[in-house]
């Protein structure tokens, strides 16, 4: 039996914690008593997904259903999955241990563009068919669906996913598994049943799309049939104090990356940074209720005994009334022995107050994305940060005793040049200098600055969709030439792998004849690409090569405004005629101000009704 | 403020929580109590936990001790036995509580059994493991604290052997040291075993039922 052989390979795993599940709030139900099994699958290890939030979010909705039961699946680490192969186990849920082929729906949340071969890895542990058409046209081999962010290009993976969910999942979840469980009743057919699927507004049916294609490899024309939608809506929930949230999260045994209660403030992002995919995908702006926010993080803190609560938003000193939240929060919390994390905080609207209860909140690293050397630059990307008020702020922290810094930056950005690249040095020692100035710093201490030098992906659904990424060459050339100007033992940089920045720009903005390519990789060994250890550029360089896939026409290519992009059916409510424009902007390095300041009416709140609010100051 | 000893169980897939991930787990699982928990009052407060002594990863254990210290001594231990029943995690039980007589370093050896399901031929298991622990020759591997590897015999440590089978099990009871100075690690010495019984992927479970001073008195 299947728990005996798993129960036999616990003892001889890494942290076998991990695999067991019975975790404190975890949810286990009587399978003979639920209509719908659905298998939440994060592609990557435990400690990696545990900290996920939509995960906690949805695993608990899905379960407030009574006959519908949510469980967890993680991607094996290496040496778990190697003693599955050896005895034969199937992947399986964590909840009741059983194999994943047993659930009426496998949902695969993705996150970022380097864990697709884990979801073929994940499919091919669990022994389904990798490819959608090779599922049959029933419904007893499990229905196969992802979401998350990652899914604002969803064509890469065409090929294996039936069903994509674009946007939030608070409320189509539901109603998708209300359709599978009328249709599993009536026995409809697999492709009858994804055919009434793709008229729910959010839900994106990849073979109902047949896509033609031009001489040059770009996209001729996508053609939906069967009724489906000529553009698929991405799903945005309209009133986040009003939707469900848990009032328990599962308590992982083995110490995971973010282990804590943790809370979404509000979505969206005012800035419009021209490279940030998340700044645009989840807008528009919506708020949640400090009321709401303080009874919600109590009850958690509550049912799960956490000692920590960290605040989540894209950029949390944006949150209208975050003084206040602060204080209620700070209220209950400091006599309960909790901390208040506040991440992702901007360096330019600190208010004196903000600061006076930042000072209550535990201080931990601090760290600024800079994301740019030179003020040109800045601009460009319109992040409307100046070296002055970097210097102020550090100098500020300089005082208050911090001796480490860290600063985030970019290189590969559209329209970089050299100097720009050189800037990123002259800021940072700027910062040793600021340091070195004040007359009260501690004595025999000195600075570190820490500047992690990314590179830059062209991302769907942001001004620069359309710009070319640099080589792999050009961002090495950079790299070292960063290096070769830096002349301060103070300052240390930081850089990411070229080569799976350039697999994560080739897939960013990939179309779906890539599926073969990630099949092709995956049959090589390739998964985990994310890891550095684990990540094998040369067969994926094979993988392209056997396909006959042109790297540089989907990483280093510059489109034009009026080229069908893969992702042009999927409508995040974000107008093109606004991307252009801010595309526009960007080449004359000029800035466009804050939604709050001034809305450049990007269209996100057509998907809501009208409703954002950054639009109305007064409304939250 | 006062100590109170606590003896609880670890049983079914709490066997797999590590030690580490175990102090963890009993705190929050205090926080979801109003027990008054008495937090050390340094730079960073955190409450003290004390454990009799650590199970072995995979181990079940019987009766664990684990001492706290309360803020409040008119709190009583019944609520505390209580309230904590009502927050634990699945696999762990709060059996009772008293006042600590023993220091943690009283410990010095553990009994443990391990009992083996669908054995075929129960008399002739038993047989091979007899002759297994009367060969002399069980080894395992011991890091010491300076980082070396040491080779242990189990038979010069292993005592009180006794076995008992049903129709189908085998259950063998056994006891080493276990203590802060030496312990010899159960689950080492069953795959020790095994293999040289040739049965090395035996499915078997080992509990430790208690812990035992140098006297052989019960911790307490």
């Amino acid at each position: 039996m299947l728990k005996d052989k798993i129960e036999k390979i616990l003892p001889l795993v890494q942290k076998p914690a991990r695999y067991t599940g019975g975790e404190l709030n975890s949810v286990v139900k009587n399978k003979k008593n639920t209509d719908i099994r659905f298998a939440f699958c994060f592609p990557d290890t435990y400690e990696i997904g545990m900290s996920h939030l939509g995960m906690k979010i949805l695993y608990s909705l899905i379960n407030s259903r009574e006959n519908y039961w949510c469980e967890r699946v993680f991607a094996p680490d290496v040496d778990m999955e190697e003693v599955m192969r050896e005895n034969d186990i199937p992947l399986f849920a964590l909840e009741s241990r059983d194999a994943l082929a047993d659930f009426d729906v496998v949902g695969f949340t993705i996150q970022y563009e380097l864990c697709y071969t884990n979801i073929l890895n994940m499919l091919n542990l669990a022994k389904i068919p990798l490819k959608s058409y090779e599922r049959g046209d029933s419904l007893d081999i499990p229905i196969i669906i992802a979401g998350g962010p990652c899914v604002c290009n969803p064509e890469p993976l065409a090929d294996f996913i039936d069903a994509f969910q674009i946007g939030e999942g608070e409320e189509m979840m539901l109603e998708f598994l209300d359709l599978l469980n009328e249709c599993k009743k009536n026995h409809t057919s697999r492709k009858e049943f994804l055919k009434q699927a793709s008229q729910i507004k959010g839900i994106y049916v990849p073979s109902l799309y047949n896509v033609e294609y031009n001489s040059d490899g770009t996209i001729k024309k996508v053609t939906p049939i069967e009724g489906a939608p000529e553009k698929v809506d991405k799903r945005v929930v309209a009133d986040l104090d009003n939707i469900f949230y848990p009032d328990k999260f599962v308590v992982p045994f083995v110490e995971v990356v973010h282990d804590r209660v943790v809370h979404e403030i509000f979505r969206g992002c005012i800035r419009g940074c021209r490279f940030c995919q998340a700044g645009f995908w989840y807008r528009p702006i919506r708020e949640k209720n400090v009321d709401t926010i303080s009874k919600q993080s109590r009850k958690l803190a509550c049912t799960t005994g956490y000692d920590e609560l960290s605040l989540c938003s894209l950029s949390s000193s944006d949150y209208t009334k975050i003084t206040e939240l602060l204080e209620v929060l700070l209220g209950w919390a400091t006599p309960q022995k909790i901390n208040i994390a506040l991440p992702s905080l901007r360096i330019d609207n600190f208010s004196d107050e903000l600061k006076e209860k930042l000072a209550l909140v535990r201080r931990s690293g601090l760290t600024f994305a800079a994301e740019a050397g030179t003020q040109r630059m800045r601009d460009v990307i319109n992040k409307n940060i100046t070296e002055s008020e970097i210097l102020t702020t550090c100098r500020k922290a300089f005082v208050g005793g911090w001796t480490a810094v860290k600063l985030y930056f970019m290189i590969g950005l559209p329209t970089e040049t050299d100097e720009d690249v050189i800037g990123i040095n002259e800021l940072s020692q700027k910062v040793v200098e600021e340091f070195y100035s004040n007359p009260d710093k501690p004595k025999g201490k000195g600075v570190s600055v820490s500047a992690g030098v990314s590179s830059f992906v062209p991302k769907p659904c942001t001004p620069f969709q359309w710009e070319p990424q640099d080589t792999v060459d050009e961002l090495k050339r950079k790299q070292q030439l960063l290096l070769a100007t830096c002349t301060s033992k103070k300052i240390t940089f930081r850089f990411h792998n070229v080569n799976l920045t350039y697999l994560e720009g080739i897939f960013a903005r990939g179309d779906r004849r890539l599926g073969k390519v990630i099949e092709t990789a995956y049959n090589k060994g390739c998964t985990f690409d994310s890891w550095d250890d684990k990540f094998n550029f040369d067969a994926w360089m094979e993988a392209f090569d056997e396909c006959n896939s042109d790297k540089a026409f989907y990483a280093n290519r510059r489109r034009d405004y009026d080229e069908i992009l893969p992702w042009d059916h999927i409508n995040s409510g974000i107008k093109k005629s606004f991307l252009i424009n801010e595309n526009e902007k960007a080449k004359a390095a000029q800035t466009t101000p804050h939604c709050r300041q001034n809305c450049a009416a990007c269209g996100s709140n057509s998907l809501n009704g009208g409703k954002c609010h950054a639009l109305n100051k007064n409304l939250v | 403020m006062r100590s109170i000893r606590i003896w609880f169980n670890k049983k079914d897939s709490a066997k797999y929580i590590s030690h580490l991930d175990l102090t963890r787990c009993l705190i929050r699982a205090f926080r979801r109590t109003d027990i008054p928990l008495w937090y050390t009052e340094g730079f960073n407060p955190h409450p003290h936990l004390v454990f009799g002594l650590p199970l072995p990863l995979g181990v079940e254990g019987m009766r664990e001790t684990l001492d706290i210290r309360l803020n409040d001594d008119s709190y009583p231990n019944e609520k505390v036995l209580e309230q904590l029943n009502l927050a634990t995690v699945p696999g762990i039980d709060f059996i009772e509580i008293a006042e600590p007589v023993l220091k943690p370093l009283a410990v010095v050896f553990g009994d443990y059994t391990v009992s083996i399901p669908n054995v075929n031929n129960a008399d002739e298991f038993i047989e091979k493991i007899k002759r297994a622990l009367n060969g002399g020759d069980i080894t395992i591997e011991k890091k010491t604290k300076k980082g070396e590897f040491k080779q242990i015999n189990v038979c010069e440590h292993i005592s009180d052997v006794s076995f008992y089978a049903d129709d189908t099990t085998v259950m063998f009871n056994f006891r080493l040291p276990a203590g802060n100075d030496f312990t010899v690690n159960p689950v080492l010495f069953c795959k020790s075993l095994f293999s040289k019984i040739d049965s090395s992927d035996l499915l078997h479970r080992i509990v430790r039922n208690r812990l035992l001073t140098k006297d052989l008195e019960e911790f307490r």
